[in-house]
């Protein structure tokens, strides 16, 4: 395999693993454009979300992507729950009685899951497995149906916000929550969908995630510092910049993991937390414009 | 009939020469642990009096080596949750990556004593003493923290928070991949002692200093403006204060503080590796002990870890599997009930926030205006 080729095919890794990043960072990016909260438990969903999927996999014989129909909805039914219980009563406050509250809340989640499923690492079987080989390049098969199910999500939800009058009602939320309220939206339930459609967005992330690398109980937190990291380039709730967002992330990791002898495969993480701060000191507004001012989150 | 109870438990807790009688008694306590040792040796005693007191010492062991390691870990929680509130409390920048400094306090410490597995690492750069190694440690801490400070805290509230996370996440894999640096999977050994008086002397006199430092620290002009940045950091700045070289310097005591706890953890663990030295539980355990206690005071961190640490190990050590759930939902209990947390009881005005509000309501009803510790960005 000479350069080239080995070029193209890390461009191809790269761009096929920012579906699942667009994915997973769009329910945090939502959920902070809509709400104002940062939700440090985001990649706690996330990984509830596959070990959800893990479940359904390995003790009822699941095909992973076809768990997504149960996966998606209990997640929302979860994120629902948790916006009536828990997040409701914290909007008003300070950004930081949030962060805290949902840090706290990660804890609980990973720790929960820890107790019942051990910390061992897990990763999910798909029958799509194998890939497509062209000359020297190949296209993983299970990659591929990420992207294109995460593409599907993502029109999904794009025309869910665009078309529809919930959708209608959740940008006016983001907007003016007073002006919504006067002209007859219900803020709070408003606020439950959306954060019962952003944990089912989150949901099918960690689905997607489950077939690819091993889940385990603890990774919540990069997971989170990468959904940060993508929402500071692309913005609060801009799909077509979360799709760029998360192909960018997705080539830096690829790169160094190919072009970075030996230890490039572990600095992922390193890489996307270099990203997030250059971004954030760079360019406060985000790499694409439309990530609000420190100032005006609550 | 409440208040006055509270009145005068303040009155002598808060008593300087109630605290300074505490501080006697710890430093008195492993005189007993001296004493079993001593007794166990004596061949034959001389009076009736000091056989029952060596009987007694040697059955009981009121102070065994246990019980020094219990309140070395209570004093190293306190010293730690006394620096995060520093930057977390006082100026409002709320750290989630703190244990990053611990970690690299705890290698530096350790490759300067000499275990680096590496054989090109510096002759120069290792044997050094235990004192000269953990100072050592604390230097590595605190550069780190002026280099990463530089950066990290020109972001204001959230975009803090996270990008120390990320610190903190990016670092464990960073020294994890340099194994000759960090040992890999083999962890670095350090040289064995088994002194646990020894430990206990050095975190407690430890303790005092920090705790000190930083109420002085609290009195001085420094302190008030590091509030006065919590409050209104554009204000702050427009008296003309440079909040940015604040911040960083208040970060790098806190830094070089955790770094040196950190150098000497390592010595007494005599063993560290990236999991235990970068784990991401003593951040945990440094924004709950200081929320419970009560942000943004100087009392607030002591007291809070020492309900914590006695809590753990006198209840939770029964529920082992479950406590870490506990710790979690504690602090999200703590955050929506008593955001003041205990030393919100002592506060003169009822301003609904104390322990007492916990019975008033289930958080959003009763309005509190503003946390605390204000809100740093607005």
């Amino acid at each position: 395999m000479d350069f080239s080729e080995l070029l193209i095919q890390t461009l191809i890794n790269g761009i096929l693993i920012g579906g699942l990043y667009a994915v997973m960072m769009l329910g945090f990016s939502v959920i902070w454009g809509v709400m104002g909260v940062i939700n440090l438990a985001h990649g706690d969903f996330l990984m509830v979300g596959a070990y959800m999927t893990w479940v359904l996999n390995k003790q009822y014989g699941w095909e992973p992507f076809l768990a997504l129909l149960l996966v998606m909805p209990a997640m929302y039914l979860l994120g629902w729950l948790t916006q009536k219980i828990l997040i409701n009563r914290i909007i008003e406050r300070p950004h930081l009685v949030a962060l805290l509250v949902t840090y706290g809340l990660g804890i609980a989640m990973a720790n929960t899951v820890k107790l019942i499923y051990t910390a061992d690492p897990r990763i999910t079987t798909t029958r799509f497995s194998g890939f497509w080989q062209y000359g020297e390049i190949v296209l993983p098969i299970t990659k591929t149906l990420v992207l294109v199910a995460a593409l599907i999500i993502m029109v999904g939800l794009f025309l869910l916000l665009r078309n529809t009058n919930l959708g209608k009602s959740i940008r006016a939320a983001a907007q003016n929550k007073e002006a919504a309220r006067m002209v007859g939206i219900e803020i709070d339930r408003v606020y439950a969908i959306t954060f019962g459609i952003c944990l089912a967005l989150t949901g099918a992330a960690g689905m997607m995630l489950s077939p690819l690398g091993s889940i385990t109980p603890y990774m919540g937190a990069a997971w989170t510092l990468k959904a940060f990291a993508i929402t500071a380039m692309a913005g609060l709730g801009n799909i077509p910049g979360a799709l760029l967002g998360g192909m960018l992330l997705g080539l830096v990791e690829n790169l160094l993991a190919t072009f970075v002898p030996t230890v490039g495969s572990h600095i992922g993480i390193t890489s996307s937390f270099a990203l997030l701060v250059i971004v954030l000191v760079a360019r406060p507004q985000g790499l694409f414009g439309g990530l609000r001012a420190p100032q005006e989150i609550r | 009939m409440v208040n006055k109870i509270i009145a005068a438990v303040q009155s002598v807790i808060f008593n300087r020469r109630f605290l300074i009688g505490v501080i006697i008694l710890l430093l008195l306590m492993p005189s007993l642990f001296y004493a079993a040792e001593w007794c166990k040796e004596l061949e034959s005693t001389t009076s009736p009096l000091q056989q029952s007191f060596c009987e007694y010492l040697i059955e009981e062991r009121p102070v065994n080596g246990a019980v020094l390691l219990s309140f070395t870990q209570m004093f190293i929680l306190i010293i730690l949750a006394s620096n995060w509130n520093l930057t977390g409390g006082f100026s409002g920048y709320i750290d989630f990556g703190h244990a990053v400094f611990f970690g690299l306090g705890a290698f530096g410490t350790a490759l300067l004593m000499g275990s680096s597995r590496w054989e090109e690492w510096p002759a120069f750069l290792s044997g050094w003493n235990f004192w000269t190694a953990m100072a050592g440690g604390g230097v590595v801490a605190a550069v780190f923290a002026i280099l990463i400070g530089a950066a990290t805290l020109r972001l204001k509230g959230p975009y803090f928070s996270i990008a120390m996370l990320g610190t903190l996440v990016a670092m464990r894999e960073f020294v994890r991949v340099n194994s000759n640096i960090s040992g890999g999977g083999l962890g670095l050994s350090l040289p064995v002692i088994l002194n646990r008086p020894f430990f206990f002397y050095v975190s407690l006199i430890m303790m005092v200093l920090v705790v000190s430092l930083i109420r002085w620290l609290r009195t001085t002009e420094f302190g008030a403006t590091l509030i006065a940045i919590r409050e209104d950091e554009v204000g702050a700045e427009m008296r003309g204060i440079n909040t940015t070289l604040h911040k960083i310097t208040a970060f790098t005591i806190a830094a070089a503080l955790t770094g040196m706890v950190g150098g000497m953890w390592a010595y007494q663990n005599t063993f560290i590796d990236v999991n235990i030295a970068f784990n991401q539980n003593r951040t945990i355990d440094m924004v709950m002990m200081t929320m419970l206690g009560g942000i943004g005071t100087v009392a607030g961190p002591v007291i809070g870890s020492a309900v914590i640490y006695w809590l753990r190990d006198v209840v939770w050590a029964n529920f082992l599997l479950y406590h870490q759930i506990f710790e979690g939902i504690l602090l999200i209990i703590i955050v929506l009930f008593v955001p003041e947390g205990i030393m919100g009881i002592f506060k003169k005005e009822d301003s609904g926030t104390s322990l007492f509000g916990v019975i008033r309501g289930w958080g959003r009803k009763s309005a509190r205006q503003g946390s605390p510790q204000g809100s740093p960005t607005e």
